[in-house]
């Protein structure tokens, strides 16, 4: 009976034991994650939440139910295929004119001296953070028919017609304001890494200035600068409010992806099973860029220092 | 000969100052014109838009509300981020890589794809906070919160955290304490421009303004793009508004640096482990 008893004491004991193991082990998890938690919940149902929503999303037809029938609507429709293409063919135009201009003039910024640094500085940062609707009014007020330039160009008698604001070159020519000096910006640390001394070492190896930079200086930059056009790329592709201010009512503006989802919320139906696609398409873009970013930042860097 | 050569370099940089200071000076002389069709400049200057604008209900309205909104986000993101970094450097390194994937998010993913994912889940789960500030908030927290991370993580890295709150508790001091008392004293340059960028971030930001409230909360780039897509678009008052969020991106981009000693080069949207978008 005793023996009886304290058996059954000690395996309640060992119950317990084991739960309270495993209540202080959560307690313990619960302390080393606590102060976090809140940021990580929010980014999770803020972020990751609304990410796994339109991947799933791209992949349900309208009845609930498993079909690729999204994907097929969309890369099958002409529309969207013209949609897609414009916001790739502009993402490459924009990040391409970008490089070609923002990387000597990094380089160039990166030269000066403390007050013409901290002068440039300033401008192309003001610059890089004026965005959106007001920038795309900025350029109507600007370039429009009945923009500033537009009027002193006139007035000088030239027969200057600006680019509509919705077409092609409108929309890179107002994506570069942005882009341009984010670039500069992006890229000096990297103008840093090109040191003086080796400018002047070719120099006393009789090179030109031509063949310092095509066997020194572009080979060292040449992999950031690409990992600075990737980002470029993929920003200009994703933007949303710089576009939608530029098309304004324009019937017969470029289509572009973000522009595409942002009218099929507020108008018709019509092409509402897109916007997942869409969606999808972007993240991929995006992802695709980080992975690269990182790879070629990291190798570029490995035997700098 | 030498003197030309260094002015011809000049010429790049000048002309980028053209272009981006350009279409700036257009919008403040629209914002001040009479009016404006044929000549190079105005054809008469008034204060008009700029008093139409601010005795204008819905104009004030607007302001306001945005920037009652921005400074929710800024608080909201430091009252999260701050404690969290904080614990990472002290008690938890395994909270880093789940914050370096949160924080690249936003650096890349289009704020679109987030606003039309939000506006999914929200209808399918939870219909009552679809148009509310509930949803619109921790939205526009989540997506600018990359900005204080950033700044607030390196510091706490460069003001060495982990010693700092190791020697406070070897006199006795419990972790808010810590937190309050010696960490945030310490990090005040990074709380500040974590802040003026989450600020700046929600200020500007449209798409999920526009898919999560619409128009039953009207912010400044809302409002700018209603008016710039009015049939009968009162340009002058667009410009005022243009002015003034042009004003606002001017004075946080020059606290920015002055909260950080004038040594930054990078600002908003040039991050380190970038940068990084939208």
């Amino acid at each position: 009976m005793a023996d009886q008893l304290s058996f059954g004491l000690a395996s309640t004991r060992g119950r317990s034991s084991h739960l309270r193991r495993f209540a202080s082990r959560l307690l313990v998890w619960l302390a080393d994650w606590s102060m976090a938690l809140p940021l990580l919940i929010v980014s999770a149902l803020m972020l990751v939440a609304p990410m796994v929503a339109m991947f799933a999303g791209s992949f349900i037809d309208g009845n609930g139910q498993m079909s690729l029938v999204n994907w097929s609507d969309t890369l099958g429709s002409v529309a969207s295929q013209r949609a897609i293409g414009n916001s790739l063919l502009l993402g490459v135009t924009v990040a391409t004119i970008t490089l070609i201009i923002g990387g000597p003039l990094s380089w160039q910024v990166s030269r000066m001296l403390r007050l013409g640094r901290a002068f440039s500085l300033g401008l192309l940062n003001v610059a890089a953070n004026f965005s959106g609707i007001g920038l795309g009014f900025a350029f109507v007020a600007a370039l429009g028919t009945y923009g500033m330039v537009t009027l002193a160009m006139q007035a000088l008698g030239l027969p200057f017609s600006p680019v509509s604001q919705s077409s092609f070159w409108g929309m890179v020519i107002a994506y570069e304001y942005g882009n341009i000096p984010l670039f500069v910006l992006l890229s000096l640390p990297a103008m840093s890494l090109l040191r003086d001394e080796w400018w002047e070492a070719a120099q006393t190896a009789s090179a030109t200035r031509w063949q310092f930079w095509r066997h020194i200086g572009l080979p060292i930059l040449m992999p950031l600068m690409l990992a600075d056009w990737l980002l470029i790329f993929t920003w200009s592709v994703g933007m949303y409010g710089l576009p939608l201010a530029l098309v304004g009512s324009a019937p017969r503006a470029f289509r572009l992806i973000t522009v595409e989802m942002g009218q099929s919320m507020v108008g018709s139906l019509f092409g509402v099973n897109h916007v997942p696609v869409y969606a999808v398409i972007l993240m991929v873009i995006a992802t695709i860029t980080l992975l690269a970013y990182r790879l070629i930042v990291r190798r570029a860097m490995q035997w700098l220092v | 000969m030498a003197r030309v050569a260094r002015l011809a370099q000049r010429i790049p940089i000048v002309l980028m100052a053209i272009f981006i200071i350009l279409p700036m000076v257009a919008v403040l002389l629209y914002s001040f014109a009479t009016r404006w069709t044929s000549n190079i400049l105005p054809d008469g200057y008034t204060f008009e838009h700029w008093i139409d604008g601010f005795t204008d209900a819905r104009f004030a309205a607007v302001l306001v509300r945005t920037l009652l909104l921005a400074i929710a986000c800024a608080v909201l993101d430091l009252i999260l981020v701050t404690p969290a970094v904080y614990w990472q450097k002290v008690r938890n390194p395994r909270i880093r890589p789940f914050l370096e994937l949160a924080a690249a998010i936003p650096f890349a993913i289009p704020f679109v794809v987030i606003a039309f994912g939000l506006l999914a889940l929200s209808g399918r789960f939870a219909p009552q906070l679809q148009g509310t500030l509930w949803l619109l908030l921790p939205a526009h927290a989540a997506v600018a919160f990359s900005f204080v991370y950033w700044a607030v993580d390196s510091s706490m890295t460069s003001a060495g955290v982990a010693r700092l709150s190791e020697a406070a508790r070897t006199c006795g001091a419990g972790p808010m304490t810590i937190l309050w008392r010696v960490v945030l004293p310490n990090i005040g340059p990074g709380i500040a421009s974590g802040a003026l960028l989450a600020f700046g971030a929600s200020f500007n930001e449209i798409a999920l303004v526009q898919m999560l409230v619409g128009n039953r909360f009207e912010t400044v780039p809302l409002y700018m793009l209603n008016l710039l897509k009015g049939s009968n678009a009162d340009f002058n008052l667009l410009a005022v508004m243009t002015s003034v969020t042009f004003l606002v991106t001017l004075v946080l981009s020059i606290a920015v640096v002055y909260v950080n000693g004038g040594a930054t080069t990078q600002l908003a949207n040039t991050n380190p482990g970038r940068r990084e978008t939208q």
